[in-house]
């Protein structure tokens, strides 16, 4: 174990900002799983190692440029600290040293939310930077930022000039009175929308639930990214819109719902003030979908709209669409939330119009397997998208039994081949 | 300002259409790359840059082209 230092920068307090409010609820109801949220990157440096003390310092840099890697969470929000040190391990496998580091969850009150670990060769040079994140100090793209600046400290000596947006900042922004207008305008929609969806999405129970009750099961499937390339460039979209109709139509077969509520996770970087920012930006939206008896292709047409007004929604204030939630329970006599969520985590959105033969080929190598189980999640049903392609369903199985989350994937890749050669 | 518009369209969608290949388009500039993720951003972009706000409850198909676009613009400043 070794260390690196930080100091200098501004200390104070603030709210939490709305996107680490919604991952502070999200924890708070997963706990004691909550490490479920940990998530690491790895930063290999290739050809040109870096020794230990470089390697030190410029993680040093990167949580001075950075405030939301030295807040710490204080009487429900942020407390920023000016300076300290950060317990740097060591190993050898890069791999094995994210998934020890990414183990425990934190404890949010008193450690730094950012752990750090160096892979050293033989040599004692440093190949590879290994960070894990509390949720509360960054998402997806928030890692990504972290990890650049990362890589141009180590290669340059420095990260960009510009000052990148600050949480403290955000938070401000967003209780101000610009702010509490977007803030406003989201409640409305949320408040509308819940007057008109069904209470949940999987409401039958499934009479098959295990212990432990959650369960993730995966499929490895090219030919789901394939396909979903293909029906992309026909009908002038994203593949991340594809696949989010495909699961809303899916969910609408398997629950006989025909308006279809689903709350994508939606990064918030929209706006130029967030874009660079390490923080927690991403929050839920809400997608609605009447789905009906509409073919997939038709219902991809509509998509694209309600995926803008779903975008739109995820930039809000949790406390209002709680407060939104309640008003609606109340009007009609029942709880109102989907429990149904999708999390696109790839970042590159780039479809090439593929070849059938080649669609038809991947079939073959699809591998379905099941890497997790646990007690506590904080949801029903999650889809999560990685890689080229990796989807994974993760399934309170009170609700949806093993056997049926297994024929969601087969059905999703089988609808999906389908419609891309159509 | 259709010059103007379809310098903040490609910035929208991180330089991946040009200006000019945003100027030329014939089909709706979704075909050619613009995905939802970049309207978004030519949403906040045309927000502040105008001063205007756009309702997403309605026809958004003005998103599509920079004719669509600026005609949308010009209405949405002139007084009602």
């Amino acid at each position: 174990m070794t260390r690196a230092v930080f100091s200098g920068g501004r200390t104070g307090t603030a709210p939490f900002t709305w996107g680490q409010r919604a991952i502070w609820e999200a924890i708070e109801r997963t706990r004691p799983d909550d490490h479920y949220f940990n998530f690491g990157r790895v930063l290999p440096l290739g050809a040109r190692p870096a020794s230990v003390s470089s390697a030190l310092w410029a993680l040093g840099r990167l949580a001075e440029r950075h405030e939301s890697l030295r807040t710490l969470v204080r009487d429900g929000g942020q407390l920023l600290k000016a300076g300290g040190e950060l317990s740097v391990r060591t190993g050898d496998d890069p791999d094995t040293l994210l998934a020890a580091m990414a183990a425990e969850p934190f404890d949010y009150e008193t450690e730094w939310p950012l752990r750090a670990g160096l892979v050293l060769s033989e040599a004692g040079e440093v190949t590879h930077l290994v960070l894990v994140f509390c949720h509360l100090a960054a998402d997806g793209l928030g890692a990504e930022q972290a990890i650049r600046d990362l890589r141009l400290l180590l290669l340059r000596g420095g990260a960009p000039a510009a000052r990148p947006p600050q949480p403290m900042d955000i938070a401000r922004w967003q209780g101000s009175e610009a702010g509490r207008r977007v803030a406003a305008e989201a409640a409305a929609y949320w408040e509308q929308a819940h007057r008109r969806i069904p209470p949940t999405m999987f409401h039958v129970p499934s009479g098959a639930g295990e212990t432990p009750p959650i369960w993730r099961a995966s499929l490895r499937s090219p030919a789901v990214d394939l396909a979903a390339q293909r029906i992309a460039v026909r009908h002038g979209t994203s593949t991340s819109t594809v696949l989010l109709t495909a699961v809303t139509a899916l969910v609408s077969e398997m629950t006989g719902h025909d308006t279809v509520a689903m709350l994508p996770i939606v990064g918030n970087r929209f706006r130029a003030d967030t874009r660079t920012a390490v923080t927690t930006m991403s929050q839920e939206g809400l997608f609605v979908l009447d789905v009906e008896k509409v073919r997939f292709e038709e219902l991809l047409s509509l998509a694209g709209a309600a995926a803008l007004r779903a975008y739109r929604s995820a930039y809000h204030d949790p406390a209002d669409r709680s407060a939104a939630l309640r008003r609606v329970a109340a009007e009609r006599g029942t709880d109102v939330h989907p429990w149904c969520c999708f999390n696109d985590m790839r970042f590159a959105d780039n479809p090439v119009y593929r070849d059938e033969t080649l669609i038809r080929r991947a079939l073959g190598e699809s591998a379905l397997s099941w890497p997790m189980s646990q007690d506590q999640l904080n949801c029903r049903f999650c889809v999560h998208l990685s890689g080229t392609m990796d989807v994974s369903v993760t399934a309170d199985t009170r609700w949806l039994s093993r056997a049926d989350m297994e024929r969601f994937l087969h059905g999703l890749e089988t609808m999906l081949v389908e419609a891309a050669l159509r | 300002m259709k010059e103007r518009l379809a310098e903040l369209v490609s910035e929208s969608c991180d330089g991946e259409l040009t200006p000019a290949d945003v100027l030329a388009a014939t089909v709706p500039l979704a075909y050619l790359g613009v995905t939802s993720l970049a309207q978004m951003r030519l949403i906040d972009a045309v927000e502040r840059e105008y001063g205007v706000e756009v309702d997403l409850s309605g026809d958004v198909t003005f998103l599509d082209s920079v004719d669509g676009l600026a005609a949308w613009v010009e209405a949405a400043r002139s007084p009602a």
